[in-house]
């Protein structure tokens, strides 16, 4: 076990290193120069160009700039911005939590309603309801959720007004403790609705379909042949062989969590991590890019790693060395 | 059982998938949409009528006009040509790609498929829109780029579905006869393995051509879409500025929107239902 760990750490190494040198040379290739941005006007002189370039290291070739930005790293320095002049490491941490409270717990709610209803849909397969929820879940699968987000602020905010249009704080108010908790909470509302509506079709689906397939193993039909009692074959063996592709599942929408919900966060005005990528892309801030590259390429590396062992304490079958 | 053609034997499958038939009756809607466009569609998408920001049922405007005087139903109605477009071409890139790389991992096994395993790996590590926008963003937002760049950065699932395929299809005695009679491996894997295991292949690029039109949407909606064509992304993109106000623009491209990728739904799920009859509720 604590081999096959080390082993998966150190390739999981090698491929974030692999994905941060290939990002971190595509950004730096493609068309768009920061310093014009930086610079300010639209025809800086040559002196002023020269001088921001050396200040940013921007006049050296893209391999010695890995080399120092490595060597940064190593140090626990991800950079400053070229726009804001604030380290990479306040910026992501500030935009961290927010991204969390909206992403984290839109997850949960959807795969602990999916796989519920999912459960239930199997269990009564080719019924009334589940006819119901399968086709409403088709129609949400389909449905692009920076649209539903619109709608809902135009059905729920500019219409009935029972919740705020967008943004994390009313900042008219300058609310404190609890008052600030439930701010937050109002603010939450729409954008996380709109967050379940489109993910739980995707955890409804998978239990619904791996429930299904467990029931039609024989060993399922064997247990029924014995006369065990249906419900006791349902809970004690079909729902544990069943939460396998769940658990996947989850570990990789965990994993991918942090790079946040660049879509959502723009309809709702989220001060979250999608849109802090976003607006460094647009205003080509490279060290922000890459630093939050790099950070989420390293959780989602650990995210899968803990899945791995956790798959070995759901599913004794599996094993590792 | 009866043996007959082609025609019939689709008919009878259409019969008893009922999710296959909704999305065929569907796409045949949206074909037809897309291929008479110019007949149907009341206006020109691209001129500025005088009326800006009129409601639905205006005189000559059925879904109002936007914030530059376009005929919304029209912008619709040519949007779907993209969407469709988009998709097609998307997913064909990506299964094209999917099916070539997995079948030669699984088929010739080895270093080949531990190299290629590992390349796979590293795409599923990076989230696709998080690329996608980066290079559209950085390189620009041509429709051709745009369609290429979401063909290139799909092709994973495509692939492990091909190369579990190809490693269960190369122990088979017709391509073991095959290798007997010393036909060559790339004439093997071209002629036996891929024809024999692209079924599922079909069905996952018809839910790609789904994901690709969304994604597309997606593009749009921050501002990333091609300027030179009309897309549903881009009038939902548009109409963002007139909420809530002039609600209609962005409402109706996106009842499109779902209803177009709701189609591909459809048939990608009922393909797969035929594939794997033992999944199937409807019997």
């Amino acid at each position: 076990m604590k081999r096959y760990i080390g082993k998966r750490a150190l390739s999981g190494l090698l491929v974030v290193l692999l994905s941060v040198c290939f990002n971190f040379t595509l950004i730096r290739l493609a068309p768009g120069d920061p310093i014009r941005i930086m610079a300010g006007t639209d025809n800086p002189n040559e002196e002023m160009i020269e001088a921001l370039q050396q200040k940013y290291g921007l006049d050296k070739s893209i391999p010695e700039q890995f080399v120092m930005f490595l060597g940064n790293v190593a140090k626990g320095d991800l950079g400053y911005s070229y726009i804001s002049d604030e380290s990479v490491i306040k910026l992501i941490g500030e935009k961290i939590g927010p991204t969390l409270a909206l992403s984290l717990t839109a997850v949960l709610l959807s795969v602990t309603i999916g796989t519920l209803i999912g459960i239930y849909a199997a269990r009564k397969n080719g019924s009334k309801f589940d006819q119901f929820v399968c086709s409403i879940s088709y129609v949400f699968d389909a449905t692009p959720g920076f649209w539903l987000g619109l709608m809902m602020i135009l059905i729920f905010a500019s219409t009935l007004k029972w919740f705020p249009t967008s943004g994390m704080v009313n900042l008219r108010a300058n609310y404190k403790g609890f008052a600030y908790f439930a701010d937050v909470c109002r603010h939450l509302v729409l954008p996380i609705t709109t967050m379940v509506l489109t993910q739980t079709p995707y955890y409804f689906r998978i239990a619904r379909s791996s429930v299904l397939q467990v029931m039609s193993e024989d060993f399922i039909t064997t247990f029924k042949a014995t006369g065990m009692k249906e419900s006791r074959i349902f809970n004690k063996y079909v729902l544990r062989n069943a939460i396998l592709p769940t658990v996947t599942v989850l570990g990789m929408s965990l994993a991918f969590l942090l790079s946040g919900s660049v879509l959502i966060e723009t309809v709702f005005a989220w001060p979250g991590m999608g849109r802090l990528m976003f607006s460094s892309i647009s205003k080509r801030d490279y060290p922000v890019l890459t630093g939050i590259y790099l950070v989420t390429s390293v959780v989602i590396c650990i995210a899968m790693i803990l899945v791995d062992i956790l798959y070995g304490f759901i599913d004794p079958r599996i094993r590792y060395d | 059982m009866k043996k007959d053609n082609v025609f019939q034997a689709a008919m009878r499958v259409l019969k008893k998938n009922s999710q296959l038939r909704m999305g065929v009756i569907l796409l045949i809607v949206l074909l037809c949409i897309a291929f008479f466009a110019p007949i149907i569609a009341p206006c020109d998408p691209y001129k500025l009528y005088d009326a800006l920001v009129a409601g639905p049922g205006t005189p000559g405007h059925i879904l109002g006009t936007d914030g530059l005087g376009r005929d919304v139903l029209s912008e619709i109605i040519y949007g779907t040509r993209t969407s469709l477009m988009i998709g097609v071409v998307a997913a064909s890139i990506s299964g094209i790609l999917g099916t070539c790389i997995g079948g030669i991992a699984g088929f010739f096994g080895g270093k080949i498929d531990r190299l290629i395993s590992e390349f796979m790996n590293f795409f599923l590590m990076t989230p696709s829109f998080f690329l996608i926008l980066i290079i559209v963003a950085l390189f620009g937002s041509n429709i051709m780029y745009i369609m290429i760049v979401i063909g290139l950065t799909s092709w994973t699932g495509n692939a492990r579905l091909m190369r579990a395929q190809a490693i269960s299809l190369k122990e088979r005695t017709f391509v073991k006869s095959a290798q007997a009679m010393g036909e060559s491996r790339f004439s093997i894997m071209f002629r036996h393995i891929i024809p024999n295991g692209i079924f599922p292949i079909i069905a996952q690029t018809t839910m790609n051509v789904s994901s690709a039109i969304l994604s597309e949407a997606g593009l749009s909606f921050l501002g990333l879409g091609d300027p030179n064509v009309v897309s549903w992304g881009q009038i939902i993109y548009h109409g963002k500025q007139y909420m809530p106000k002039g609600w209609w623009i962005s409402t109706f491209a996106g009842v499109a929107v779902v209803f177009t990728v709701l189609t591909f739904f459809l048939i990608g799920d009922g393909l797969n239902r035929v594939l794997s009859p033992k999944m199937d509720a409807n019997n």
